[in-house]
């Protein structure tokens, strides 16, 4: 790929926006579908958790009898007694009791050191390779974007919560949706119909003009009272106690989208793929603490995600897959923190998964340039959730690639 | 003459921020070359800009013990500091008389990307915004230079931690993808290599003052990007800027924000050819090249700053006397765009990134905010039949579409409305 059209891959970055002409739902699209075309009980849910700076995989499942991790990271490294024991040598990050619990439940699956040749250690290249799946060719679309190419027409079948759709759901032709959070105020009266004139297309728009025509389009499409899919609770998450402010993070924007998607799972949206993302994973300085609160973010909005969707016939039919670009380097740098680096786990997590550790855990002893050596490759993982989770041959959208794992 | 028209209107909106009242017909009038000439020279007073007076910013020094009546103070103090900061910054947007300064002050903000949120002092955001000013249309090279010896940029990105002893890299890797070269334009090991040439600096948190500490600086030969020397920060910076790949990138990043990022550059390299010796304004010069600017296809969305700036000069409004600043800096948040505060270290996005709905009903609701603190007795003054061209011309928009103008003729006797849904149309919110 030139870097220019990388450039344009990577629009959603920031470092480089160009913006895909994504549709743009509102909850009462949603709700309208849920309504009329349910999901198909049994029909498996894949949702996406991005994690976006590339997290630290080694303070993530921390080998914690091994002498090199501490010899190699004296500041930064925890103490044996301290981690959640996953096994003789593997342990949790002690912020993830959330996610530690679910493994004792075998609904975990680690798959251990993933990534891909030649890693890249730019962040916005690497998210690109890993959301693009194609490593080596480096195409110009998600992998899941390709994914909604293969299917039917449908907007409601890939969301991705927030305003501005991830590359990950990016297809050459047709793209993901994008679904904004929080509810939308819109002008009402007569001005509102004057207001709503604007949103009309016409032929002499061009691209950008014709869509801020459709933003407010889709704007007034809203109904002036909330839909009842908003208006319901979210699932209640009846086994878990109620804690306020109880987590390191508080009230993170990621619960917050899992809290939309949960609704709109138990409304029976004709969705198959949910994207959800929180980022601050740089930790290239005074890693410990900046980790391990967003760690323990991301384990208790899965965790209360989970209990929340156990009470719905859809609870087991859920799949949620964690990434982050890349993992960070094995030895801490000055600053109590690390910089960028190679390989890190990817979790799998829900009822479908058979849980325990895949893939061979990197040697501290055999780095590569002092980075982690790459043990899997990401689109084995990839593979099995195009064929086991959403039941679609995973060869031509992943460009070839034919090995597959078996975490289903 | 509808050429003349587009490349008039998008002189005035990219290379400034939007005509004030009257400017554009008279712009018209003038014609393409005096309004290019008059826009892109910089005169040597503006008396605009003169007007705002400086924030009042100070050194807080540090950070006073927990549970302290200083540290009450001081939280205290810090806080008005961190919201006059950018307050100050609209004021010279919006009371310019001359905006291509500020405007590319603008640009170079959001490419040396730095936010306050970790800097967490107003002190140093302030003196970083005075050094892009100082370069906005100077030399790159010693902007490049001034900005590695910039100490909120160094702390942003942990160069106070880069020492010999445990090299960090995130500065090294960002001055080569983000700053300078542009990404896969160097290898890994020129990132490592770079990392160590620029140790040994130390910031001050409070002020952003940088200290060099030969103890943590690593005095060895690198090699970076195949020339080896006792590389240090400064003379690092000068071999980066010396590439051919830095006229490359920095006409990249000035295109995609000033021209097009759905079109390419063009293929005969003028662009960086005018940049030979670095001189910024001389790419400016040249991306405003007629055969540029009347390409149709080149639009582009205004990111939120620029429309309210846009907005602010029409109506002759000045941002820190809105009731309430407060209340400004939340529609700005609520459009995800703050001066100082840039997402990540990439800088914002673009074009339809810009468009979504949320985004179009907090326009919505902030246009409204806006003028019923403006003065709309011009407006009201013009007959109604007579508004909406008038109207065009006033706001330097190229042409309301067909849909835009049945909009507006349905509110033309209420001026408020006409103009909310004139400021709100597709064809203000992008710069065809």
């Amino acid at each position: 790929m030139d870097t220019l059209s990388r450039r344009k891959f990577l629009q959603l970055s920031g470092a480089a926006a160009v913006g895909a002409a994504a549709p743009l739902l509102t909850m009462e699209d949603i709700a309208h579908a849920a309504q009329v075309r349910p999901l198909p009980l049994g029909t498996p849910i894949l949702i996406m958790v991005t994690l976006y700076g590339g997290n630290d995989g080694l303070n993530t499942v921390v080998p914690y009898t091994d002498p090199l991790y501490f010899s190699m990271r004296p500041d930064i490294s925890y103490a044996p007694e301290k981690v959640l024991e996953l096994d003789e040598q593997l342990g949790l990050n002690p912020a993830m009791t959330g996610i530690k619990s679910l493994w004792d439940q075998q609904k975990v699956a680690i798959v251990r050191g993933v990534g891909y040749p030649k890693p890249d250690r730019s962040h916005f290249t690497s998210m690109a390779i890993w959301q693009s799946g194609a490593p080596v060719s480096r195409l110009n679309s998600g992998w899941l974007g390709r994914w909604v190419e293969s299917q039917a027409v449908d907007p409601m079948l890939a969301i991705s919560l927030g305003s501005v759709l991830p590359p990950l759901l990016a297809g050459e032709k047709r793209s993901g949706s994008a679904l904004p959070l929080g509810g939308l105020v819109i002008p009402t009266g007569t001005f509102a119909k004057d207001c709503q004139k604007l949103a009309q297309a016409v032929s002499t728009d061009n691209k950008l003009m014709a869509a801020a025509a459709t933003s407010m389009r889709t704007l007034f499409s809203v109904s002036n009272t909330v839909t009842p899919v908003l208006k319901m609770p979210a699932p209640v998450a009846d086994d878990l106690p109620t804690v306020n402010g109880g987590n390191a993070g508080g009230d993170s924007n990621l619960a917050q989208q899992l809290d939309v998607v949960a609704k709109l799972i138990a409304a029976g949206s004709p969705t198959r793929v949910w994207s959800v993302s929180l980022g601050g994973f740089d930790t290239h300085a005074n890693e410990a603490n900046a980790q391990a609160e967003l760690l323990g973010t991301v384990s208790t909005a899965l965790s209360r995600f989970t209990s929340q969707m156990k009470n719905t016939p859809r609870g087991k039919d859920i799949v949620m897959m964690v990434y982050s670009e890349f993992g960070r380097r094995v030895k801490g740098n000055a600053s109590q923190g690390t910089d960028h680096g190679t390989a890190g786990p990817v979790f799998l997590i829900g009822d479908r998964v058979k849980g325990g550790f895949y893939g061979d855990q990197p040697s501290l002893s055999n780095l590569v340039n002092g980075d982690l050596a790459v043990t899997t490759d990401f689109r084995d993982i990839y593979a099995a959730v195009l064929e086991d989770v959403l039941k679609t041959p995973g060869e031509k959208i992943l460009s070839g690639w034919k090995s597959k794992g078996q975490y289903f | 003459m509808e050429t003349d028209r587009l490349e008039i209107a998008r002189l005035y909106h990219r290379f400034g921020f939007g005509p004030r009242p009257g400017e554009f017909k008279a712009a018209l009038a003038k014609g393409v070359s005096a309004t290019k000439t008059s826009l892109l020279s910089v005169p040597a007073i503006d008396s605009g800009a003169a007007k705002v007076a400086e924030p009042n910013i100070t050194n807080l020094g540090p950070r006073p013990a927990q549970k302290t009546s200083e540290l009450i103070e001081f939280n205290i103090a810090l806080r008005q500091q961190v919201k006059e900061l950018p307050l100050w910054w609209l004021d010279r947007m919006a009371l310019s008389d001359h905006t291509l300064t500020e405007r590319m002050t603008w640009f170079w903000h959001g490419h040396w990307a730095t936010a306050i949120g970790k800097i967490n002092y107003a002190y140093p955001m302030h003196i970083q915004n005075k050094t892009l000013r100082k370069h906005a249309l100077g030399n790159f090279g010693e902007m490049a230079t001034a900005m590695v010896n910039d100490g909120a940029l160094q702390f942003w990105l942990d160069g106070n931690e880069n020492t010999v002893k445990s090299p960090n890299e995130n500065f090294a890797r960002e001055l080569m993808e983000l700053f300078v070269l542009g990404v896969n334009r160097y290898t890994e090991t020129d990132v490592r290599e770079l990392s160590r040439a620029l140790t040994g600096y130390q910031v001050e948190r409070s002020t952003g003052k940088l200290f060099f500490n030969a103890k943590r600086y690593d005095p060895n030969i690198k090699t970076i990007l195949g020339s080896s020397t006792t590389f240090n920060g400064n003379s690092a910076t000068a071999h980066l800027v010396a590439q051919k790949d830095n006229a490359k990138f920095i006409s990249e990043r000035l295109w995609f924000r000033f021209i097009s990022s759905q079109v390419g550059l063009p293929s005969d390299n003028s662009l960086e050819k005018s940049f030979e010796a670095r001189d910024i304004s001389k790419l400016v010069v040249a991306l405003a090249d007629s055969q540029i600017l009347r390409n149709p296809d080149c639009s582009i969305v205004k990111a939120p700053v620029e429309w309210f700036i846009g907005v602010a000069r029409y109506l002759n409004l000045t941002p820190s006397e809105l009731k309430t600043p407060a209340q400004l800096l939340g529609y700005l948040d609520k459009l995800a765009q703050v001066p100082f505060s840039p997402p990540n270290v990439g800088g914002w996005p673009t074009d339809e990134s810009w468009l979504s709905s949320a985004s179009a009903q907090s326009r919505i609701q902030f246009a409204a905010w806006l003028i019923k603190q403006a003065d709309l007795t011009a407006l009201t003054a013009t007959a109604p039949a007579k508004r909406i061209a008038w109207l065009q011309d006033e706001l330097g928009v190229l042409a309301f579409s067909n849909r835009t103008r049945l909009a507006l003729d349905g509110v033309k006797s209420n001026p408020a409305q006409l103009l909310q849904l004139a400021i709100c149309s597709p064809e203000y919110v992008v710069s065809a």
